[in-house]
């Protein structure tokens, strides 16, 4: 028996068919996970079968939603249900033992919806270097997009030196940090507009 | 038919190390009813991971339970490998597997203990925490630890095992499996022991299959299922393996698929330590978890099938990790396995279910 994993979408509309129809074929339900998120959940259905762990993602779940319980088709699921509902504040329906919010004994509501300060700093820090790094090659796609334009104006022949310059110039602006870009910009309009003056 | 009564059962209880409470609905000594209750000592440990990164928190997943504590440690590395693509040398797999193993047979000796002491077989208990001993040794011999071993990286193992050790191993196990024999053929053939067991908060295979058990407590009622029958890592290389099965569903069945287990386990490590290949034991993880990445995995714990989930968020902390413990898993087939017995049963079959609270209440 060999072992894979796979993670699929599902519709929150479609779980409870879905689990009706995964008893029906035979398949084992391993667990329900929930995943916190800004606006609401990931819920993470898990079923198994001759090797093949299946990872069903409902995402993107809104914290108020009703979700349908699975327990009717696979009573194991009343722990997870009952958890997810202690810890994420997720409303589960006709769960089949249902603890109404006293599954665990917890001094905050909803412990795992709060976002730590150390969570806040990893996602602030990750989402920077996301930014940095598309910013990097946003620059490097405009410096050779300029560089390529400036070199085909450098080679008409009726092109004036001044307009190559400000190609040249342009080139370097695009292979700049945005910001810092902006600055320069800002900075050679107006001391154009005093030499005008 | 008298009057239904419920009977409180736990938090603390004799047969209990670990709370869990039971409200036993009881009509005549009859047990018509159950409704479990955990969540007292509930540690929120899955919410660390953000605080602690991938590296730091293997130490956390391993302090999650005590017994099952190389196992947790084991899972985690396994499901962070693959999130993040990290292939293990040959060696740390097969190192792995041999602490794996040998805290298997600590935690079914363990168990045999409780449940010996339970019947009332003191000097039994006494022989099996003896046996249970020469294991924790051979941990601290090869770890320096003897119950948190923190022996398990992210890209493999931190220490060696060398060949004197791993044939002093084998020596030990081979002392112990003649010993174990011995105390496992008075256990089995008692007529006392029979009499509680036998019978007692039968499972069927259609009853296991349908509320999803895992493990010994699923095994004893012929579901064939074992995670290590997937062949991941060193169990691959096992010239073969098949689970332990029996097909009585009862406390009896549950003793004898724990008690051929230890033996299976033993087999096991003989087998990887003839086997084992020379190499590296660790490679070198850099980075983080891609942001939104997430790997599922399953490992054979000592009470079953313990499933983990990781996903990565870009930083060095994962977004989220998560745990689901046999004994959560197993909670709905031992509400099925007490309703109908008989009142004095009760503890006789929790025990052979050996619920661990504590990784339950990660």
């Amino acid at each position: 028996m060999e072992f894979t994993q796979v993670f699929e979408p599902l519709a929150l509309d479609s779980l409870h068919d879905f689990a009706l129809s995964r008893k029906e074929d035979g398949w084992r339900y391993v667990q329900t996970l929930a995943v916190n998120k800004d606006d609401g959940v990931d819920l993470v259905y898990s079923f198994m079968k001759n090797g093949a762990l299946v990872n069903s993602v409902i995402s993107d779940v809104p914290r108020d939603a009703e979700v349908p319980s699975i327990s009717d088709a696979f009573l194991a699921a009343f722990v997870f249900e009952n958890e997810i509902h202690d810890l994420f504040g997720v409303r589960i329906t006709d769960i089949a033992i249902d603890f109404e919010g006293n599954f665990y004994r917890v001094s905050e509501e909803y412990p795992m919806t709060i976002i730590s300060p150390e969570q806040l700093a990893a996602r602030e820090k990750a989402a920077k270097i996301a930014a940095a790094k598309a910013a990097k090659e946003r620059a490097a796609a405009n410096a050779a997009e300029a560089s390529a334009e400036a070199a085909a104006e450098a080679e008409k022949p009726s092109e004036d030196e001044e307009a190559r310059k400000a190609a040249e110039l342009e080139a370097k602006l695009a292979a700049m940090d945005p910001e810092k870009a902006a600055k320069v910009r800002a900075a050679m309009e107006a001391r154009a507009k005093k030499g005008g003056e | 038919m008298g009057k239904a009564t419920v009977i409180p059962f736990g938090p603390q209880h004799p047969v209990l190390p670990e709370p869990l409470h039971l409200d036993l609905v009881v009509q005549d000594e009859t047990v018509i009813d159950c409704l479990p209750q955990i969540g007292f000592i509930h540690r929120g440990l899955e919410k660390l991971v953000e605080k602690r990164d991938y590296n730091q928190f293997i130490y956390v997943a391993e302090r999650i339970c005590g017994i099952c504590a190389m196992g947790h440690s084991l899972g985690y590395a396994e499901t962070v490998e693959e999130l993040m693509g990290v292939e293990v040398p040959k060696r740390a797999e097969y190192l792995r597997v041999i602490w794996h193993e040998l805290s298997r047979i600590h935690s079914h000796l363990l168990w045999l203990g409780l449940a010996a002491d339970a019947f009332g077989f003191e000097s039994l208990f006494m022989h099996c925490w003896r046996l249970r001993e020469r294991v924790l040794d051979l941990f601290e011999k090869t770890t320096g630890g003897r119950v948190i071993l923190s022996v398990v990286k992210v890209g493999g193992v931190v220490r060696d095992i060398d060949g004197a050790m791993l044939r002093e191993i084998v020596a030990v196990l081979e002392g112990l499996e003649a010993e174990y024999a011995t105390i496992v053929s008075t256990l089995l053939t008692d007529a006392s022991i029979k009499n509680r067991t036998v019978g007692v908060g039968v499972i069927s295979h259609e009853e296991a299959l349908d509320l999803s058990m895992v493990g010994p407590f699923a095994r004893a009622s012929a579901v064939n299922y074992d995670c290590r029958m997937l062949g991941r890592g060193a169990y691959g290389d096992l010239s073969d393996f098949q689970p332990i099965l029996d097909t009585q569903g009862d406390c009896y069945a549950r003793i004898k698929v724990r008690c051929s287990e230890v033996l299976q386990s033993i087999a096991i490590i003989k087998e990887l330590v003839a086997k084992i290949p020379t190499g590296d034991i660790a490679v070198d993880v850099k980075g983080s978890p891609a942001d939104g990445s997430q790997a599922s995995n399953v490992l054979e714990q000592p009470r079953g099938e313990c499933y983990y989930y990781a996903r990565g968020n870009g930083s060095k902390n994962l977004e989220r990790m998560r745990m689901r413990t046999p004994t959560s898993q197993n909670l709905a087939g031992m509400v099925a396995a007490l309703k109908g017995c008989d009142l004095a049963d009760v503890n006789m079959i929790i025990l052979t279910i050996d619920p661990c609270v504590s990784c339950t209440e990660r």
